[in-house]
């Protein structure tokens, strides 16, 4: 992990100085200016939210391809044909392998041979490439896009949009946007021992601990709570989700600055007493015996084994390993096994929602901009990835081919297709063979396309999760870096991290007491901790009043 | 028969002897032995456990109990795996630029320190220091990258083979066997009527095969076993060497990084598949080993421990 981040970094440290060279030769000469008219061969002289787009002559737009390995890239795939029969646009796909897509697209767009359109990209991984000049602040071109503009204005998606904004107030990436929030990562949690301990579905956290306790009573050479998801962050999942319903996220989702709505300013989240709430909660679980301490170190398959063999109980889980994963495991070790997804626990910071409805998103190459068919492009990214016929197209495919109507109208997947294991005897399946609810394309949208493929169980599960309010830190006032503060900010993260990371597992497992919780906020200290505050606070003060 | 009794009679009488003479020794021997055992069993374990899930059943690898023997016999893996259009390609495409860089390496290589083991060539130690230049200070990724693309040589097979052509280590090692052929036998070859080029391909190549072996085999190995050029030089699936195909397969195993993401998008590729393509990809480089392992212990010692 270390060893990829430095790499990163210096791959990124020397796509800077590449294109710091090359911008001094060409002299920086063309102005943003918003006359595109000619940039317009191809595109549509009118079109609105509604309007199926064709572009009046055949177009080839380059784009980067993350090629998934449960789906390879097929060129003879349904999906293009039908996508340049319907737009008259056909994709020269750049196929990148998924394991090394982030190190591929830093290659290329900071060597300047980054195709057109680039996907995939999850915020903030796009500032890297602002200072360069590479790609386009696409906030500057959105009224070419009116199904992203009305989805934005309808869906009320300002605040999270804000917060991909930079200094310069323009935002670099096309967000895919959920309308309502999806929350899909919980814990899984053994059933059948619940009931024969008689023991209900824990709602909260300290509830969970009862149960936790139960089982370890009844089962004292088990740990109840094992966990996977640590590989490359420890507690990847779990501290996620534990911190968000304290109101300070870990894990995957840690950030040095969290919102604290209450009181209104941001406070360092590894050093916070949400933090070092839940911090202490997670110590009680393994003094006592609840948490198996190799929950951080274990890789998944070990996690999954101790489950199997019902060495634990409680695991972090998604809609998906839920179903590949632990209860194909545990149909040939443990029939009698149930599991099930619990709604995700509730926490002191009340009923909420943690998930953010950004998704992923496209970033556009400068180079792009120069094109003679940049207005084109930009209605067809529009219509694919925003427009209401677009994301059908590409998640469901064809009618009559793919999918067929139900009988309230609503598209259901055809009969002789599979996908996500609904239809496991079908011949055929809508990824591999067709190229649809491909991830590049597909993600996001109505709940209802979002849930298409949601089996009833996960249905119910969203249900419940789905209708709690979206916690107020997903949305935090805008603070963006300049470019010189984000490079300083960038040193002073990487130390910070990794001791906050490396002290709350000691913390945790109880290598360090927690009565040095106060000693430990001053050694942040000493790492830059106030001075790095300073400067959000700084960049939140500047941002509101350029903004208001 | 009884001659022969009795030699063995005097060999067995003969022998207190000479262990009496060399007891320390063999408490050496047989530390030697447990030690050079106990790293076999460690380099063969996990070698030997992939190969047993490669043919065991899902089930069995996920409970944890595949050790060195397959559990649950199953061949399904292999078939899915060797049915794979893709996987074919890949195979192929590694096998083609493994065998036209090795070639292109080899020549190189051997050209540049025969000549580098000349010491009347004037601007040898200049020669010398550029090459080992390289070694110290290497260029960054995107220099590289912008040089190969500007080439035009992205998504060619010499995208892969040229920039690696010449090793420096192995260009040394070569280059102190050929400083250590007898110069005689050149001078004699000389008078003989031999020009340079035939001293290099009648009498110096067939006395170098095994420093010759050696290098083809680290250079196929390391060919073989090399992604990242592929990787970041070609744009199309159809160019990817197995290597390639086999990180995705692995890398992506962990859905960590790709939390959030469409649910079908979370990669779970079975153990037993990660198995079967791992033994693919290993076991034909591991076939050629036996065969050029006489040359490989020569190879390298006459270059390094007479330089």
């Amino acid at each position: 992990m270390f060893h990829r981040s430095r790499y990163r970094t210096a791959v990124v440290a020397a796509g800077v100085l590449a294109l710091a060279l090359g911008a001094c030769g060409s002299g920086g000469g063309s102005s943003n200016g918003q006359d595109l008219s000619g940039n317009r061969v191809g595109a549509m002289s009118s079109y609105n939210v509604g309007d199926q787009f064709k572009a009046t002559e055949a177009l080839s737009f380059s784009m980067l391809y993350n090629n998934h390995p449960n789906y390879p890239l097929k060129n003879d795939w349904l999906f293009w044909s039908e996508l340049t029969k319907r737009t008259n646009v056909s994709i020269q796909q750049v196929a990148v392998p998924l394991s090394d897509y982030n190190q591929k697209r830093s290659v290329l767009v900071s060597a300047g041979d980054a195709p057109f359109i680039i996907p995939k990209t999850y915020h903030p991984d796009e500032n890297a490439f602002i200072s360069s000049g590479a790609i386009l602040p696409v906030s500057d071109y959105i009224d070419l896009m009116p199904n992203f503009k009305d989805k934005m204005t309808k869906w009320n998606m300002k605040p999270e949009i804000d917060t991909l904004r930079a200094a310069d107030g323009k935002f670099y990436l096309l967000p895919g946007m959920h309308e309502r929030p999806w929350q899909d990562y919980s814990l899984a949690i053994r059933t059948d021992i619940m009931d024969q301990l008689k023991l209900s579905v824990p709602k909260t956290w300290d509830e969970l601990y009862t149960v936790l306790k139960a089982m370890k009573t009844a089962y004292p050479t088990v740990y109840p709570l094992s966990d996977r998801f640590s590989k490359p962050t420890p507690g990847g999942n779990l501290f996620n989700i534990l911190g968000s319903s304290y109101g300070a996220p870990g894990g995957w989702g840690y950030n040095h600055a969290t919102w604290d709505a209450d009181a209104k300013k941001y406070f360092y989240t590894g050093a916070g007493e949400k933090y070092k709430a839940w911090v202490t909660y997670l110590n009680k679980l393994v003094t006592e015996g609840l948490l198996d301490p190799e929950s951080f170190t274990q890789d998944d398959d070990a996690a999954r084994q101790k489950l199997a063999n019902g060495k634990s109980f409680v695991i972090s889980t998604n809609a998906q390993t839920l179903v590949n994963d632990y209860r194909p495991d545990l149909a040939k070790t443990i029939p009698a096994a149930k599991m099930v997804k619990i709604p995700l626990p509730i926490g002191p910071a009340g009923e909420v929602n943690p998930s953010s409805r950004l998704e992923n998103g496209i970033m556009i190459s400068k180079k792009a901009r120069e094109s003679k068919n940049f207005v084109a492009m930009m209605q067809f990214i529009d219509w694919l990835w925003y427009s209401d016929a677009g994301q059908e197209f590409a998640k469901l495919g064809i009618e009559g081919v793919t999918n067929k109507k139900d009988s309230s109208g609503k598209p259901v997947l055809a009969d002789d297709v599979n996908v996500v294991g609904l239809h496991p005897n079908a011949s055929k399946h809508l990824q591999k063979d067709f190229g649809f609810y491909n991830g590049v394309f597909a993600y996001g949208g109505k709940p209802e396309l979002v849930q298409a493929f949601f089996s009833p169980e996960e249905q119910a599960y969203q249900a419940v999760v789905g209708v709690r309010k979206p916690a107020p830190w997903v949305t935090p006032p805008p603070a963006p870096f300049t470019d010189e503060e984000r490079e300083q900010a960038a040193l002073w993260e990487t130390g910070l991290k990794d001791y906050v990371f490396q002290q709350t597992l000691k913390f945790i497992l109880g290598q360090r007491p927690l009565s040095e919780w106060d000693a430990y906020v001053k050694e942040l200290e000493s790492k830059n901790m106030t001075k790095y505050m300073d400067l959000v606070n700084k960049a939140y003060d500047r941002y509101k009043q350029a903004n208001g | 028969m009884v001659t022969i009794d009795s030699g063995l009679k005097d060999l067995r009488a003969a022998r207190p002897r000479r262990i009496r003479l060399s007891k320390g020794y063999r408490v050496f021997q047989v530390v030697n032995g447990i030690v050079l055992t106990a790293v076999v069993v460690l380099t063969l374990y996990p070698f030997i456990n992939i190969v047993a899930r490669s043919f065991s059943e899902e089930a069995y690898i996920i409970a944890g109990k595949v050790n060195l023997v397959p559990r649950g016999f199953d061949l399904r893996a292999y078939r899915l795996v060797l049915n794979d259009e893709l996987f074919w390609t890949s195979y192929r495409n590694t096998v083609v630029y493994t065998f036209v860089s090795t070639l292109i390496a080899i020549t190189l290589t051997t050209c540049f320190a025969y000549v580098l083991a000349k010491k009347h060539l004037k601007g040898r130690n200049a020669l010398i220091g550029i090459a080992v230049f390289t070694l110290v200070f290497q260029p960054g990724l995107i220099p590289n990258y912008v040089l190969v693309t500007s080439l035009g040589l992205k998504n060619t097979i010499w995208a892969v083979a040229l920039p690696n052509a010449i090793n420096v280590f192995n260009l040394l090692v070569m280059k102190t066997f050929f400083e250590n052929l007898p110069v005689e036998l050149e001078e004699a070859a000389a008078v003989d009527g031999l020009n340079t080029y035939g001293i290099l391909l009648r009498i110096v190549l067939p006395l170098s095969k095994a420093v010759i072996a050696t290098m083809v085999l680290f250079y196929a190995v390391t060919f073989w076993n090399s992604w990242f050029g592929a990787f970041l030089y070609m744009d199309r699936l159809d160019l990817f060497p197995v290597t390639v195909y086999l990180r995705n397969l692995l890398a992506g195993a962990t859905g960590a990084d790709f939390m959030g993401s469409a649910p079908g998008d979370v990669v779970q590729s079975a153990a037993t598949i990660q198995a079967v393509t791992i033994v693919l990809t290993v076991v034909p480089i591991l076939a050629v080993y036996p065969f050029v392992q006489r040359f490989f212990v020569t190879g390298v010692l006459l270059g390094a421990v007479k330089g």
